[in-house]
């Protein structure tokens, strides 16, 4: 249940889409998905493909704090670390399921003390043949909530004990209600082998790849700023690879990327979907097919600084957003991919079911605007543009530079608000002075940035609950950048992060999310799809998780037959 | 000359210090190391890694704790991977050093043939060519120049002549199964023209002025009226006392290479020092950047060096104090 703001080209990539056709190996419950595979086309056993990969990890480790690239999760953590849930899309929304790692769906008791029972699945193996079992569960879980060098203790800070009464049973207590626990061992880390790693440096042993497994692919190789080589795991319990080698080549030139894909030394890439790389589809790909899917855990929003003028009065924000045509935002961003709808819940895709579509009453309205601003106080001035005591209604708008397509969205932006009586001014910086000094201090109005879910559990309080606002005291460090602070609000994200009733869990996460519409806290904007492109030399069934990749069914992937 | 060599090595030392200080400084001051984590859901994560790196001390003390554990052999961590710096930056030397010998090599030989023939056919036809051309050349960015070569030279090819595979591949320097010298010249070609086309445009505009000095010098005059042959002339007095400057400014430009392909490298998935530059500068990994400053500014001191000595093997004139 990872929420993180995404960092454009440096870091936190595009996460991705739609669905799986679902398959469960082993005696884990296996759920029936209406997830649709991107294409059928029969494979045949063996051969090895060469995938593009935008960015290289910069370590293997990935409980450390080295490890925050996607793509690392991507291509050689998702396909090698085994996991107790996993994203399935049912009945059109995406929720978990116990892996094959588990002999059934996790147990877990109210109390108080909160209490969770892990029964794993006796075929389930690490590549050395050794079985995964309960010491591996208290290894992972204390290495997360007691080591030094940690990325993510979410969820873990929580685990008052660990119990292994059998090699085949863990029991997790909790010191509090933790409603999101199906995050542990599944959503940012996996389980670790104890008998390789306890007692030993596990950075040491991992950082730079590593060759046990437990999951179907193992790390051939890793040759830093070259390439990254997965070969099947002979002793995997599950469905076996059909492909005896995939390699992931590191090009993080789109152009060239797109170069060598036109010219088969890349079969498949999974570009960010920027300007340029929306470009280069519309030009045409011979002898290739694509996945295009809105249905991401990426939400681009216009966030106002709710603590700062002129968006400090909700009557103001309420009037920008309904200034704003997204539907004409969209269509000019993402039309040549088909998608063309704005995001009407402060919840991405991934999380779909925890919100609503209270964003729908933000349509573009210029009599409401009137309304608004005039009820507001606000008079239009000779030049047309709004002001209201000596203070026009004159705005920056801020993202990072480099970024066309958000540089794009702004100018659009700025069209469009004109129109309205609103000046706006552009204001960027780089990503660093952007989500290192400006947001987490507070000093913008407007900005444009990216929401992204990494598992299907609703986050919303770590976004926008009143303890969340960086400040000195915490150091800078909460997420909620634009200072939200809505009466009852912080009251509703609590009882959604404690509430272990999934139906009341998804009541209450809807309230906050109407909460923050009814006062156009943000504005949510477009969901940034997932492209994905192969060439005809490879079969099965493709699709994106937006989860856990493109790569997530990489077993299932061959060459055409 | 070793007193010489010395000497300069010497007042290389507080050159190099002061720079790799201002580095520090700047890197510190300019990018944050902690960005990457600002997005996560765990806050304490941001005040762990800051104590861990020692973001939490002042910088003039950063500097220093890794100015006496770099003295003693010890390179450091490298903030973004976590793995030692001098893991990451010998690979890169070395991947950027096979650019540099066969991009240099290439371009030394072509720049000499074309700047002689260029100032022994002043304003001739091919002259104006080549001037024209080597303007073309100079004016061409890397960024731009990568991408058509490989639209050009590979993409086009391959279609006309319904290959499987381009006839010049263009990521990274070997195919992902390994492959022998073929692979690995089909690998080279296209990021070596793309370095050389520079150079050679700028060597040769070089070339063919110190050749015309030459040409024109009283010793050449003398030799002309000698009755020696021309092409003797040419090869034996004007190019030999042309080769010294050009040899010099071709082991500085070599030198300055080693920190300046960051395009080139970026455009064909080459993992080398300007890659290298660009990734730790991105994540603020200033425990990289400091050493790989240092790394460059102890190759262009030997280069330079390399130049000066060359220039005095050549040029029997020349005499290093």
């Amino acid at each position: 249940m990872s929420t993180r703001f995404r960092l454009g080209a440096v870091g936190l990539t595009a996460l991705a889409l739609l669905a799986a056709s679902c398959t469960s190996g082993g005696t884990g419950t296996a759920l029936k998905s209406d997830a649709r595979p991107a294409t059928g086309a029969p494979v045949r056993q063996g051969g090895s493909i060469v995938i593009g990969a935008e960015q290289e990890p910069d370590c293997t480790d990935w409980i450390a704090s080295c490890a925050t690239s996607i793509w690392g999760t991507f291509i050689m953590d998702i396909p090698t670390i085994p996991r107790v849930f996993e994203p399935r899309k049912v009945d059109g929304t995406w929720g978990l399921a116990a892996t094959n790692v588990m002999a059934s769906e996790p147990e877990v008791a109210a109390g108080p003390p909160q209490k969770v029972t892990y029964r794993i699945n006796p075929a389930a193996v690490w590549s050395d043949g050794e079985p995964i079992t309960s010491a591996d569960f208290a290894y992972t879980a204390l290495a997360i909530r007691d080591g030094k060098d940690v990325l993510n203790r979410t969820g873990y800070s929580h685990i008052a004990k660990i119990e292994t009464p059998d090699p085949k049973t863990a029991v997790v207590t909790f010191d509090a209600p933790y409603a999101s626990w199906k995050g542990l061992f599944s959503d940012s880390s996996g389980l670790l082998p104890s008998h390789l790693l306890k007692g030993k440096d596990r950075s040491a042993l991992m950082k730079d790849g590593y060759t046990w497994s437990g999951g179907p692919w193992k790390i051939e190789s890793w040759t830093k700023g070259v390439s990254a080589v997965l070969v099947p795991n002979p002793n995997y319990w599950g469905d076996k690879p059909k492909l005896d080698k995939v390699t992931f080549q590191f090009t993080a030139d789109t152009a060239a990327a797109f170069q060598a894909f036109k010219t088969g030394q890349l079969d498949a890439l999974y570009p960010t979907p920027q300007l340029d790389s929306i470009d280069q589809i519309k030009s045409g790909l011979s002898n290739a097919s694509s996945l295009v899917d809105p249905e991401s855990g990426n939400l681009e929003a216009i966030w106002f600084n709710n603590a700062k003028a002129p968006f400090d009065a909700v009557p103001f924000r309420k009037a920008v957003s309904h200034a704003i045509d997204r539907k004409a935002v969209v269509t000019r961003l993402y039309g040549a991919l088909g998608v063309t709808e704005p995001a009407q819940s402060a919840h991405t895709p991934l999380v779909g079911r925890y919100g609503g579509t209270d964003f729908a009453q933000y349509t573009p309205d210029l009599a409401k605007v009137d309304s608004l601003m005039r009820g507001d106080g606000w008079a239009k001035g000779s030049d047309g543009i709004w002001a209201k005591a000596g203070n026009r209604a004159a705005f920056s708008v801020s993202t990072m530079t480099g970024n066309k397509r958000r540089e794009l969205t702004e100018q659009i932006l700025q069209e469009q608000l004109r129109a309205a009586g609103f000046e706006v001014k552009i204001d960027n910086t780089s990503a660093t002075d952007l989500f290192a000094s400006k947001l987490p201090k507070g000093d913008f109005q407007m900005g444009l940035w990216t929401l992204v879910d990494t598992f299907p559990q609703p986050s919303l309080e770590a976004s926008f609950s009143s303890g969340a606002v960086p400040s000195e005291g915490n150091g800078y460090s909460g997420l909620n950048m634009s200072r939200v602070n809505l009466p009852g609000l912080d009251r509703v994200l609590g009882a959604a992060a404690s509430s272990l009733d999934e139906a009341k869990r998804v009541e209450i996460s809807r309230q906050a999310d109407k909460l923050l519409a009814d006062s156009a806290a943000l504005l949510p904007l477009d969901v940034i799809p997932n492209i994905l492109l192969w060439n005809n030399k490879i079969g099965g069934p493709l699709a994106v998780d937006p989860a856990r990749g493109p790569f997530w069914n990489l077993a299932q992937w061959g060459l055409a037959s | 000359m070793l007193a010489y060599l010395a000497r300069r090595l010497l007042y290389s030392v507080p050159v190099v210090l002061i720079a790799s200080f201002l580095l520090f400084w700047a890197v510190r001051i300019a990018f944050d190391p902690l960005a990457r984590l600002r997005g996560g859901r765990d806050a304490g994560a941001l005040a762990r890694a800051a104590e861990r790196l020692g973001l939490d001390q002042s910088i003039p003390v950063q500097y220093w704790h890794w100015l006496t554990r770099f003295v003693t052999g010890d390179w450091g961590v490298s903030s973004r991977t976590a793995g030692p710096v001098h893991g990451l930056i010998l690979p890169a030397l070395g991947t950027t050093l096979q650019l540099i010998v066969w991009g240099v090599l290439v371009a030394a030989v072509i720049a000499l043939a074309v700047g002689v023939y260029s100032a022994v056919r002043q304003y001739s036809a091919g002259d104006l060519a080549f001037t024209g051309l080597s303007y073309l050349g100079v004016a061409m960015p890397p960024f731009w120049l990568g991408l058509i070569l490989i639209q050009i030279l590979a993409a086009w090819p391959q279609e006309l002549l319904g290959l499987t595979d381009p006839p010049l591949y263009f990521v990274g320097l070997h195919s992902p199964d390994g492959g022998g010298p073929l692979d690995y010249a089909r690998h080279l070609v296209l990021p070596v023209l793309t370095l050389t086309v520079g150079l050679v445009a700028s060597w040769s505009r070089f070339t063919r002025a110190t050749m015309l000095d030459a040409l024109t010098s009283e010793y050449v005059r003398t030799a002309r009226a000698k009755g020696v042959p021309k092409r003797r002339i040419v090869t034996r007095h004007a190019l030999r006392t042309a080769l010294g400057p050009f040899v010099s400014v071709t082991a500085v430009d070599a030198g300055l290479l080693f920190g300046g392909l960051v395009v080139t490298e970026q455009i064909f998935a080459i993992q080398g020092m300007g890659r290298l530059f660009l990734d730790s500068l991105l994540a603020g990994d200033v425990f990289v950047l400091v050493p790989w400053t240092l790394v460059i500014a102890v190759v262009v001191i030997v280069f330079n060096l390399l130049a000066d000595l060359a220039y005095a093997v050549l040029d029997p004139r020349v005499r290093l104090r």
